[in-house]
Parts: structure tokens; sequence; C-alpha cells
């Protein structure tokens, strides 16, 4: 496309595409994020590209790769427009049909419909008529499922750009900064900073060395389960770069990076592509829209560590030294990148500020709750019936979230407690009178907590899930039921931090490593007296003295565990027992007398052979046992606690215990 | 004091301080102890082993930084000894012994923070992962040869791809900033003989013990600073500030009528006598070398060791190594007979092994020298008249295994001996300096046959030259012992003083003067005159005389080409007349 020199060039461009827009082509818009092509997303896709060019469709219908719709447990997800209907598990055989009877004969195929089972498992058709979809806000997500990242012009097609133009030709950069002030944009990392009062701060420093400011993406999201940046970066890069040149216009930056975690590479891809086409477009680099102001950005890829998304070690990264945080006795706003002043924003930040700044302040301000605006993207994974990506604005329950959107805990099982926030989360915990009890202090994006069922009409917001000792997180939400051991739970979060920890100051790696030693003997029957408190006297010590919130945050959600799930810890210690059934060393298995029918399907499916058979002794009665058939029994000695017995068996004769 | 300070409280004491420093050394200043392992004054602050932890209150809000890095600001309230403080570091000492508790320095700090039973075991594992090797690699000697490698608990240091570093420079700022010696210099332990230093030495530090002046040099050769534009540690440590990195070899011109040359000897060296082994066995050293191993002030502390750190058993001691010697030197050296007597009188003293003296001539010529050699004969030092032949390694039964064998003839007993001993001392000839020659060029003085200077007269002048004003002493003149030396010293320093005090001296009438007019600045007069008495002016290009120095020999008169000098007193004229005396 040609270059764009002014906001004239832009409008036109705007105008041209919307005449050639025509609404109500036949349009097959399929999910290309990585969680569908995880699914097999790629094979459908190509199968639909043969078929559409064999049958010569490719002039009457369009064929469109999207980023990630998020409905993410139901992949590969597409929508035929104009109809907007929805398909969910696509596979390469249903192809043919889909193109036929939908698409050319305008039938519905209902084996592909999405059918609400908390509603007598009623098919529903459209898109818009799915419960995951219909009670969220999909302010910043919504074009995911429209536009084709790597094609630049449906971007701009749905309004893209318009308010960098509007920012650059009508408003100063002090305009700006008041404008996302007053929107009450708060840091969507899960520090819940004020943005508009970090890029006020980093404007006004004094310059370094290089004498400029840099504006900095974080796009490293090392929390496990949590994936809204990738998918972001991934499926609407253009609305990223478009936050990034209005903040760096406001901070009064020339160069701008975005640090994209090792793992993403089709977000580094998707992201690179869309900053060549806008630099192409005029829109990146020298004398943008004519406007005089200039700014680029380059892509740096992390190295695979979760402590660069801490913002020190992040810049520590980006200059090419070793990933390690260092005091923040002066903020990086005044001294980060190259000792200049740096304002590093996560990427739903970023995403945030084109839509605050085209529909006003005021508009996003009246989203949301008293202390925070706007609405957030979370990842809704675990122990839940729809897992994937939701937009919901703020002071939306959780318990509203889990069960209006996430549909429940499936499988007939009891929901347990839900982890906000990542690997260094806490536990909310209130007791019978209803009165909430803080766990340690709130200190950054890092903590995330676990709320069990008592908590669940605390609204989403950085205020109340704080006061409540919880915290917003950058966005991970995993939910568990009874069958997660909160030990196992602890241990798994503990031995991350460990691999993750860089290592360099003394609480962090010498006493995350102890507490891990000692969850590992909790959780293999060693565990002793006095290990609670020991972990307890060790966490206060770790969080009052490391050196970055990495460890700093890394006891939270071993201490809210054992505060709000402490009878498990005293069962693991004192009883040897593993209440949720999950840690091997813990639990037995064995052979009901009274259930088993000694079809033998269980011997068959154990590894180590470890069942075998016998007759009832005296006195016991084996009532289900059928004629001709022995009783089973497992021996404890070979036994590796696979639980491959206890799936087998359809008469329950099997007890984990 | 600069004019820009701040007031900060740290335990109830105020203090005021510079703006740009951290809390941690206004608390040094105040004598508050604060418990540090990653922390070296001169190199960056790190904040990793954040025992430094204090409490530190901004207005209203309070919270735990690390001292060595958090920076001081106006009405800063810190305290360092809460119970919360206490014990945080408590818990993270008993974590360092986790891993570390064995080793010294992690044992101390265990006892200063009232550790006694740390519960998480106590490993002995060296390096603390402290940072201050690496530190010192980029800062000082900024080679940048080692960092850290791996994450978390792999963390370790090293240099890239674990192989050894072409970038580093064998300076040993690691090896010197480690708190707990995991870092070392390998051979830096051993007992080098053949060094007269003796063993590695900073790059500043007071040369020897009995230096003067005592007080450290900085040698620019290996100095950092110098080196790599790095370090610079010293000087702002200086408590006197009396280190100034730009001071340069200052040119002194002192006017002065009198001179006391004593620049004294240098011993032979005798790599050259490749038969006593010198430079190839590690065990045989010279007397000198000797004298600082032996030497209270020495690297070992006066301890007699071998290369390898024991303590040997046998002692050959060789006299006339260069000395009494036609390949060599010819003269005596006066001093060795008594020394080596002396050296075996240590050793059989301090380590009471067993001494054998290989001699030509025993020259206790002295007072109380004879008796000295006496004693030593008494103390069971074993004296063989022989010069000593060649000292092998090459043994030729198991008695002389891992020995070094002094080969000699007995004269006395008349037979060859082969004595295996471990340790042999080459009392090597005083000779005159290599640089004598210079010396003697600028004062215009001579030497004998061996180099060492001339007096005027053996016996009766022992301490002057022949230039007036000039005067002798020391070694530089001819072996001698101190006692002699010291006399010599004083005579030649009597002497000076007389001339300076006497203010006026009588010259003789006769003397030579130089006609400017006639003189063309050929300079010969100044070769031939002996005396030193005539200079050449540099800007009428004219030679004048120096009256007090000229001694009328008449030399220059004779040799002027251009008949310019005139004889005072032996003028063409007066020879005349005094002949036309004679004749009549």
């Amino acid at each position: 496309m040609n270059k764009l020199t002014s906001t004239a060039d832009l409008d036109a461009l705007y105008s041209k595409l919307q005449a050639a827009h025509d609404p109500d082509k036949k349009a097959i818009v399929i999910c290309g994020g990585t969680g569908c092509l995880g699914g097999g997303a790629g094979v459908v896709i190509e199968t639909f590209r043969k078929e559409l060019a064999e049958r010569n469709l490719n002039d009457e219908i369009e064929f469109r790769v999207t980023g990630c719709h998020g409905f993410c447990e139901r992949g590969t997800l597409m929508v035929i427009r104009p109809e907007g209907i929805f398909y969910q598990r696509v596979k390469p055989k249903d192809v043919p049909d889909i193109i036929e009877q939908t698409v050319l004969g305008g039938k519905v195929i209902e084996r592909l419909l999405y059918c609400d089972e908390s509603n007598g498992k009623k098919p529903i058709v459209h898109e818009k008529d799915v419960p995951f979809y219909k009670k969220q806000m999909r302010l910043i997500f919504g074009m995911n499922g429209e536009i084709d990242p790597k094609v630049i012009e449906h971007y701009i097609l749905h309004g893209g750009y318009q308010a960098l133009a509007k920012v650059l030709t009508t408003m100063k950069p002090e305009d700006v900064i008041a404008e996302i002030k007053k929107s009450g944009l708060r840091g969507r990392g899960g520090g819940g900073f004020p943005t508009g009062r970090k890029w006020e701060t980093c404007r006004n420093a004094p310059l370094g060395p290089d004498k400029v400011r840099y504006v900095i993406c974080n796009a490293d999201e090392g929390d496990p389960g949590a994936y809204m940046d990738r998918s972001l970066l991934e499926g609407n890069p253009h609305l990223v770069i478009e936050g990034m040149l209005i903040g760096a216009y406001a901070i009064g930056s020339p160069e701008g990076f975005v640090y994209v975690r090792h793992e993403y590479p089709l977000a580094v891809a998707n992201a690179a592509l869309a900053i060549e086409q806008a630099r192409e477009a005029g829109l990146l680099g020298e004398n943008i829209l004519g406007s005089g102001f200039s700014f680029d950005i380059r892509i740096s890829r992390g190295g695979g560590a979760f402590v660069c998304g801490e913002s020190t070690a992040l810049m520590a990264s980006l200059e090419g030294q070793t990933g390690e945080p260092r005091a923040k006795y002066v903020h990086t706003v005044e001294r980060g990148l190259y000792d200049s002043p740096s304002n590093l924003n996560n990427v739903e930040t970023w995403a945030n500020v084109p839509i605050i700044m085209g529909k006003g302040a005021d508009w996003f301000a009246s989203i949301g709750t008293e202390n925070s605006k706007g609405t957030k993207v979370f990842s809704l994974v675990g122990k839940i019936r729809n897992t994937g990506l939701i937009e919901v604005p703020m002071g939306i329950t959780i318990r509203e979230i889990l069960y209006g959107i996430g549909g429940g805990v499936p499988g007939g099982h009891r929901f347990k407690a839900v982890q906000t926030g990542g690997p260094s989360g806490g536990t909310i915990v209130v007791d019978e009178k209803g009165a909430t009890q803080r766990v340690g202090e709130p200190t950054s994006a890092w903590t995330g907590t676990f709320l069990p069922e008592s908590l669940l009409d605390l609204a989403v917001d950085f205020e109340s899930l704080t006061e409540a000792g919880s915290m917003m997180g950058s966005g991970g939400m995993i939910v568990m039921d009874e069958t997660s051991c909160m030990v196992d739970v602890a241990r798994y979060f503990l031995t991350f931090l460990t691999e993750e920890s860089c290592g360099k100051c003394l609480p962090c790696r010498e006493g995350l490593r102890q507490m891990l030693a000692i969850l590992d003997r909790i959780c293999e029957g060693k565990g002793e007296h006095g290990d609670i408190e020991l972990l307890e006297e060790l966490s206060n010590v770790i969080m009052d003295t490391a050196l970055c919130a990495l460890g700093g945050t890394a006891p939270k959600p071993l201490l809210s565990t054992i505060r709000y799930f402490r009878d498990e810890y005293e069962a693991h210690i004192y009883d040897k027992k593993c209440p949720a059934g999950v840690c091997k060393a813990l639990i037995t298995f064995s052979i009901d007398p009274q259930a088993c029918t000694g079809c033998g399907v269980c011997a068959k499916a154990c590894p180590p052979d470890a069942i075998y058979t016998r007759t009832p002794a005296a006195g016991e009665t084996a009532p289900k046992l059928r004629k001709g058939r022995e009783l089973h029994d497992i021996d404890p000695d070979k036994c590796i606690k696979c639980g491959a017995c206890f799936d087998a068996c359809k008469f329950d004769a099997v007890v984990k215990e | 004091m600069p004019d820009e300070t701040v007031t900060i409280t740290i335990d109830g004491n105020e203090i005021e301080v510079e703006p740009d420093i951290y809390v941690l050394e206004a608390a040094e200043r105040l004598g508050i102890w604060i418990p540090t392992l990653c922390n070296y004054r001169g190199l960056t602050p790190y904040g990793a082993c954040r025992l430094c932890t204090v409490e530190a209150t901004k207005g209203s809000r309070t919270r735990l930084v690390t001292s060595c890095n958090y920076p001081v600001s106006d009405g800063l309230v810190i305290r360092t000894d809460t119970e919360r403080i206490r014990t945080a570091r408590r818990i993270l000492v008993e974590l360092l012994c986790a891993r570390h508790g064995k080793v010294g320095v992690i044992k101390q700090l265990a006892e200063n923070v009232g550790v006694t039973k740390p519960r998480f075991g106590e490993g002995n594992e060296p390096c603390v992962l402290c940072g201050l090797c690496v530190r010192a690699c980029a800062e000082m000697a900024k080679a940048y040869a080692i960092g850290f490698a791996q994450r978390g608990t792999e963390r370790i240091v090293t240099t890239p791809y674990n192989e050894p570093s072409e970038a580093c420079i064998n300076c040993g700022a690691c090896a010197k900033v480690c708190p707990t010696g995991a870092i070392y210099i390998e051979g830096a332990d051993e007992i080098r003989h053949d060094e007269i230093m003796l063993g590695p030495n900073s790059a500043i530090a007071v040369p020897t013990m009995q230096a003067v002046p005592n007080v450290p040099a900085l040698d620019p050769e290996q100095c950092l600073y110098f080196r790599r534009d790095g370090c610079g540690i010293c000087a702002p440590n200086c408590p006197a500030d009396a280190i100034d990195y730009s001071m340069q070899d200052e040119e002194v011109e002192v006017d002065c009528g009198t001179v006391v040359v004593a620049t004294g000897f240098q011993t032979f060296d005798p790599s050259v006598a490749e038969q006593y082994g010198y430079g190839r066995f590690k065990n045989v050293m010279t007397s000198l070398e000797f004298e600082r191993l032996s030497n209270a002030a020495g690297p070992t502390g006066g301890d007699i060791l071998l290369h390898d750190g024991t303590k040997p058993e046998s002692v050959a001691i060789l006299h006339c190594v260069g000395s009494r010697d036609e390949h060599y030197h010819r003269y005596c050296s006066r001093v060795c007979c008594m020394y080596s007597l002396k050296f075996a009188h240590l050793v059989r003293e301090k380590i009471g092994a067993r001494v054998y003296e290989l001699y030509i001539d025993m020259r206790a010529f002295g007072k109380g020298y004879e008796e000295f050699y006496d004693r030593v004969l008494r103390e069971g030092a074993l004296l063989i008249r022989g010069k000593g032949a060649e000292v092998t390694d090459f043994a030729t039964n198991e008695a002389e295994q891992g020995k070094l064998i002094v080969k000699c003839e007995d004269t006395l007993a008349a037979v060859q001996r082969r004595i295996p001993v471990d340790m042999v001392i080459l009392s090597v000839a005083l000779e005159a300096r290599s640089d004598a020659k210079e010396i003697e060029r600028l004062f215009k003085l001579s030497s004998s046959e061996d180099g060492f200077f001339l007096e005027r007269h053996p016996k009766l002048a022992p301490v002057e030259t022949t230039t007036d004003g000039v005067f002798l002493a020391g070694c530089c003149q001819s072996p001698k012992d101190i006692p002699d030396t010291v006399a010599q010293g004083s005579a030649a320093a009597a002497q000076a003083l007389s001339l300076i005090l006497r203010g006026e001296t009588t010259m003789s009438g006769a003397c030579s003067e130089i006609n400017e007019e006639l003189c063309s600045g050929c300079r010969i007069c100044m070769e031939v005159c002996t005396y030193n008495a005539i200079s050449y002016d540099e800007e009428k290009k004219v030679c004048r005389v120096e009256p007090s120095l000229c001694k009328a020999c008449g030399t220059c008169v004779a040799a002027c080409p251009s008949g310019a000098i005139k004889g005072k007193h032996f003028t063409k004229e007066q020879i005349l007349a005094e002949i036309e005396g004679v004749m009549q």
C-alpha cells in the first residue's frame, strides 16, 4: 500500500476501504490463534483453502484467518458471516459440508453447533448468543474475531489508527497524559499503577546519557496459565502498536521496544509483520502522518526466563546483559533502560490506549468501578467447563465469571478454590462470621491468590481484591476442584519459582530451595511436627528480604494455602494422608470386595502387574462377585499408584484413599 | 564536607553526610555494625546477600531495604536492630550455613548474628556467590574474564564456556576481594627462592620492611589504574590523602660542592657457573636470598623452608662462589666467611639441621670473629676444607634419592666427597655494580680492574678520589663488612663536612687559566684533565677552568692546540726566566 503522509491520506484510505467493504459478502472467519492451531486448526485452514480453490469459490467467498477468538475449550472455532453462525470443534472432514451446506446452501450443521450444557444442552446457532461471549465486554478482544492480523488494511477498515491521527493533529502531549489520567486506566500487568501518572513521571524525568526516553511493551507473560498477552499480540498487534505510538507521543520518546518471551513465535512473527507494514504505511518511522513526530519499534526476544517479566530484569535483558533484577530504589521511569527514563507497560495496558483516546476518557471511566476502570482480560483455565480468554468489566463478581461465563466445574466435581494472578498467589478465606483476613502485604503484579467458595462474591476490582487479601494479578484464573491437593499445588508453584529464580539474592535462591525441600518431604509422607511453623518463618523472612517481587511474593501461595487449608497440611504431616488423593506417597489403592465383580479389567490395566486374584476369605462376603470369577486385590508393594485401575474399573470397586 | 549535605538518623543517632552516599557508609561512620558479605569498598554495591537489610522510614512509609545501595536523603530514619531485622539476619545466615556453614567467614558471621544451630545443615562450599570477583574483574581490572552462569540454584561463577580465559590479565584482583578464599592464585603459596622479594606482592606496597622511607610505593607496571584505567581503590581510601596518581618522576637539580659516592655493590649471579645448578634446582639459592628467607620480616616470617614449604634436614653452604676464582673474580669478597658462619649458626639454632660449610680458608679477621668461628664449630657445624665443585641431583644410591648432592674434595682428609643435602646456599661474591661505569664517567672517577672505584691513596687517602670534593664510602670502593662500611662512611662524611664548614678554601696560586678569545671550544683540555677541573660554557662556547679544582699539573696547557691555556706561575716567560736564572 502507498505511504500515508497525512491524516487526510488515512481518512481517504479509510473511506476507500469502507466503500469497498461489503458486509453482506459471504465470509468464513476461522481462528488461527496458537490455541486452535495446537488443536489442529492448521489442517482445517489448509483444507478450506484447497477446497475453495478447487471449487473456484475464492471470488465469491472471503476466507479470513484471524487471531484468537477466546473460547479455547471449543477450538477449532469459526464463524460464518454475514449470518454469524458459530461452529466449534471443527475437523478437516467437516470442511466440504461446511462449504456446501452452510456457506452455499444456507443450512446449519447441528453437530458443529455449541450446546449450552447449563441450559438443557440447547444448541446455539449464532455467536452473539453463546453465553460465553454474551456476558463479556470485548472492547479489546472484539476485533480478534474480525481482522486478519497479517493485513494492516483490516485494522484500518475497522477504524484503526484514527485515534493516533486525532492525537497527532489535535492534542498536545500534556493533553494526552491528562486524558489518560482522567480515564483512570491502571496497569494491566498486575501492578495496577495509574498509567497516566507513570507517563507523566517519565515525561518529566531528567534525561540520561543517551538523551532519549524509551517506551517498552512487556510481553514476557511468564505466569503459567496466562496467555492473554500472547493472543493480543498474535491477533491484533496493531492495537498495541497504536497504543505505543500514542504513549510515545505523550512521553516524548522516539524509540520503543516490544520484549516478547522466546516461547511465543507466532506473536513475534505477527508483531514483526505488523511493524513492517506500519512502517511501509508511514505509521512508524520519521514524520508520522506528516506530524513531525517520529517513532519506531524494535522487537526483542526473551531467552526463556520468567524473571525477565520483572521490569529491571527485562531492561537488563534488553540491553543484552543477563536478565537479573536490580534494586528499584530509583524507579525505572527515572533511570531504566540504558540509564534513561523508560516507560514500561503491559501489552493489555497499551491495547487500552487507542480505545480510550478514540472514545474518550469519560466513556472509559463509565465502565468498571470507582477505583478500577475499564475491562480486564482473564485466562480462565483449570477445572472449569469453558476454558478460554474472557474480557469482563471491572466490578463483575468472581462467581459470575466462574458460573455465568465459565459454566461451572465439570464432571460433577465440587468447586474448591480459584487462583487469581499467577504463581505468586495466595488464598483468601472468609471465616464463619464473614470477616476477611489479609495475607501479607499487597505488593505487585506477581501475587496471585486463592479464593475459596466463601469469597466468590468478591468483585473483580484492584482495591476490593487487595482488601480481601487477594490480588488482581496479570489475569490468570486457575480453577480447582476437590481433586486438587492444595499442598501439591503450593509445591507446584514453589517448584516453578525455584527453577525460575535468577539466583542473585540469597533469600530467594536458598530460601525457596529449602521451602521446596520441606514441601517435598511433606508430600512424601516425611513431614515433621514444626514443618508448618518453619515454612511460615522462612516465608516471612523471604518476603521481607528478597531483592525483587519474584522472591518477594513466592511464599504467598504457600502462606495462603496454609492459612486456609491448614487441615490438608496437617493431614499430610500427622496422618500421612492426602485428602484429595493426589500425593502418591500418601495414597493407597485397594479393591473393595463388596463391589468387585471379578471382571479383571483392572488387572489388565495395571502396568507393574500388581493386581492378583484370590478367593474370599473366611467370613468375607463378596456380593457382586460373578460366577466363576475370583476377587481381585492389589499388592501394595508392587503398586506404583498410577491410578490406571481406578480409571479402568466400571464398578467403583477401586478405592483411593 | 561539601556544601550540600543531608541529615539522616540511624538508631537514634543523627549524622550529616554528602547526599550521594549509601546508608551503609553512613552507618560505618557512626560505628554501627551492619553485617555484609557481598560488599567491598571501591566496587559498586550489588545487593545480593541481603544481610545488610535495615528498616528505612521516609515520611510515613517504612520498608526494608539493603543499606549497601539505598541512597541517603534528608530526614531519612534508619533502624538496624529491630526484632524483624534480627530475625531476618538469623534466617539468612542459616540459609548461608546450609551450603557454606563450615567456611571460616560464614562461621564467624553465624557467631556474630547468634546462629548456634543452623537448621538446614552445614555445607562447606567455598563460593558464596557474592559476585565480588565478577565485579572486581569488571571494574578494577576491566578484563571481564569471569561472570555468572546458569540460573537459580545452579548459579556458578565461571569463564565463558568454562574454558581458560584469554581475557584474564592475571592481576589477582578476584582472589584479593574473595571473602572466603574460593578463588586463589595457583602457585601463590610456593616459596620462590629465586626472587628477592620471594613471592608475589601487591602493586602498592612497602618494598621491604626496612625500606627507607618506610612508606608504600606504587608500581605503575602492575597497578591496574595505569594498566587498565581501572581500580583506583587506594587513593580515595587513604586517610591522609597521600596517593596522587598524577605524580611524575621529578628531576631535581641540586647545586652542591661535595659528593659522597656510596653506590654499593651487587652480588655475583651464579647462573653462569652452571655446575652449581642455580636456576635449575629449586633449593639452590644465593646468600642474599637466604638472608631474606631467614629474616623475620620476610615472606615466611623467618622460617627456613624449602621450595615446597617443608623444613630442610641438611644444608650445605658453599664459600667463594665467584670469589678467589680466576674464571670470575680473583679477589676475596671479605664478608662471606663470616656471614656463612652466621648462616650455619642460624640453621643450627632455628631448625637443628645438619650444616656443612665448604671453605677454602676461613677468614675471621675482625673483632670477635675468631671467637664466633670457634663457637660455630662447637655448635656442631661440619666444616670441610675444599671448595664445592658441583651440585647435582643425580642419585647413585638410596640415601641420595630426592636430595641435592654436593661434590667436593675434602683436602684435609684427602678424599672426594658426595654430600646429600636438602638445601644449598651459595656464598656469592660481592662485585662492582653493572652501572658503575656510568658513575665513573659522571664524576671522572677511576676504577681498578675489578670495577671498584679507586681511592686516591690505598693507605693514606682511603675515602678521597682524585677529584676534590668527591669522596668514596662503602662497597663501591671495595668489598667490606658493616663495621668497616660505617667507619668509612663516617670518614667520608667528616671530610665532606670539613670542606663545607670551611666556607672558604685556600687555593694554590698555581693553576691554569683559559683565554676565552683564543679558545676554540674544542674541549681537548676537558678530556685530558684528570681532576675534572675544566667545564664547557654552552652559551659562550668556550672552556673555563675551576681554580679550586685545578692542581696545576699543566697537562691542559700542553694539550691545547690553540695555545689558549696559560699555566699560572708556569707561563712561558716565567719558565724562560727560571732557565735564565739557572744558567747564570
